[in-house]
């Protein structure tokens, strides 16, 4: 079963036109990385289907739920299906660790704050920051801080995960740490998107890529063989200039 | 000038002083709030709506504080013919009313607008993590926007809060019997700048528990930057 349903989506800022017809399914437990150029609208599609914009036409299933901006009632619900991951973080530097973890759990899912503990615990065992829930994010490193939002993206249980650039913000031997997090989901069978420039890593990583430019899907296939095979002359120039 | 005269002026300024205090305390309590809602005005999508608070805050801005606090204290009587000589709330006579009222409409514009330069001074990201989180648009804004505002607007507030400690003394353009009225009245009894001396001390120790109290504020939210 389809986890992510986008079909035939649209979208233009202005003249811009930024997705022209992007359709995506991703099944349950997959892993799908999106690479392509900059101003190729990865980012763009990554935010239209975590509500963070509006899509002009098409449309949006995440978890069975159809996304309809003036029904603020499934927006609620189709929020609580998914996670994202940003490229800076965005923890909120006011709230240590553990509340930037457990604060939607306690507020917004209405968990008690002792439930909203033992997730918590158990989410900076697994990020490898056990003890870092007193700390606040401007005391950790880059690294640290993306397992920490990693970690409060995971907290409500979503279905899927997406990322945006995960380890664009970071220092090179900061990216492993992130990077092995992000595996051992995919391990666990986490269904996930990732939007990435680490070639190998999508590679790795990945079930599916899709290679994005001009706002639609040049190329997609099984990660290996589009990296290792492209079929379309576009996808080869691009990475041509990735020659790890 | 002996120690009993110098008494008698700390004495007779005290009570001036409760009136200093009272104007303070009262300004503060009431601009805060309305300079958020003005700030909030200001920022207003709606263009009609945006450009009224801007108005507002321009002209409270750019015109004596003194001329509206005479304005808002003969304005009912003069313009509606209201008569304000009887209004009494509590044990407040309608001069301090007028008073607290000209302040917390002056100070609120100053406040707004201190407040909107740290509203917007938020990176978007924080709305769009709240957001994507499920957070209200209520919770967004007092548990994850405000309490960072309020981190980065504070130095200019201290400026704003000591400024105002000093401008209580324009009260006496209502004859309020705040420190200031009383200081120029003993002055020229007592054909002596002393009682002037001693309202400087009080305006400067009072500034200095101000200041003193708004570095404990500040302190207290270094915990993150």
């Amino acid at each position: 079963m389809s986890v992510l349903e986008i079909t035939d989506i649209h979208k233009s800022f202005g003249d811009l036109q930024v997705l022209n017809g992007i359709t995506l399914h991703v099944d349950e437990g997959e892993v799908v990385a999106i690479i392509g150029p900059s101003g190729g609208g990865k980012s763009t599609l990554l935010r239209c289907a975590t509500t963070l914009e509006q899509i002009n036409s098409g449309s949006i299933r995440i978890g069975g739920i159809e996304l309809d901006y003036k029904n603020k009632k499934s927006l609620a619900e189709i929020r609580n299906k998914f996670g994202l991951v940003f490229q800076n973080f965005n923890l909120f530097p006011h709230f240590s660790v553990r509340r930037n973890i457990t604060e939607a759990l306690i507020s917004v899912h209405g968990k008690s704050k002792e439930e909203a503990n033992a997730i918590c615990d158990s989410l900076l065992d697994k990020m490898d920051l056990t003890a870092k829930g007193d700390a606040y994010p401007c005391n950790l490193s880059g690294g640290q801080q993306q397992r920490v939002s990693i970690a409060r993206a995971l907290a409500t249980s979503p279905e899927i995960l997406f990322f945006d650039e995960p380890t664009s913000a970071l220092d090179p031997e900061l990216t492993i740490g992130v990077l092995n997090v992000i595996k051992e989901l995919a391990r666990e069978k986490m269904t996930m998107v990732i939007v990435t420039h680490e070639m190998s890593f999508a590679r790795d990583v990945a079930d599916r890529i899709i290679f994005m430019n001009g706002g639609v899907i040049v190329e997609e296939g099984p990660a290996a063989e589009l990296i290792n095979n492209p079929k379309q002359e576009r996808t080869r120039a691009f990475l041509s200039g990735y020659s790890d | 000038m002996n120690w009993d005269q110098l008494l008698s002026i700390t004495k007779q300024l005290g009570q001036g002083f409760e009136f200093t205090v009272g104007i303070f305390f009262f300004t503060i309590l009431f601009s805060i709030p309305l300079g958020l809602l003005i700030a909030r005005g200001r920022m207003a999508k709606n263009p009609v709506v945006s450009a009224i608070f801007s108005i507002y805050i321009s002209i409270m801005r750019g015109t004596p504080l003194m001329l509206q606090l005479l304005l808002v204290y003969f304005g009912p009587y003069y313009i509606f013919g209201v008569s304000t000589g009887s209004i009494e709330i509590g044990p407040f006579n309608y001069r301090f009313v007028a008073t607290v009222i000209g302040f917390s409409l002056n100070y609120a514009a100053y406040f707004a607008e201190i407040f909107r330069g740290g509203i917007q001074s938020m990176p978007n990201g924080q709305y769009e993590a709240a957001q994507v989180l499920g957070f209200s648009k209520m919770q967004t804004y007092f548990k994850i926007i405000l309490p960072q505002v309020i981190k980065r607007v504070l130095p200019s507030v201290t400026n704003e809060v000591i400024t105002l400690v000093k401008d209580t003394s324009l009260a006496q353009v209502l004859s309020v019997t705040e420190m200031f009225t009383v200081a120029k009245n003993l002055a020229s009894a007592q054909v002596s700048v002393m009682p002037f001396i001693v309202a400087g001390v009080f305006y400067y120790v009072f500034n200095a528990l101000v200041e003193f109290g708004m570095n404990r504020l500040e302190k207290s939210m270094s915990y993150y930057s």
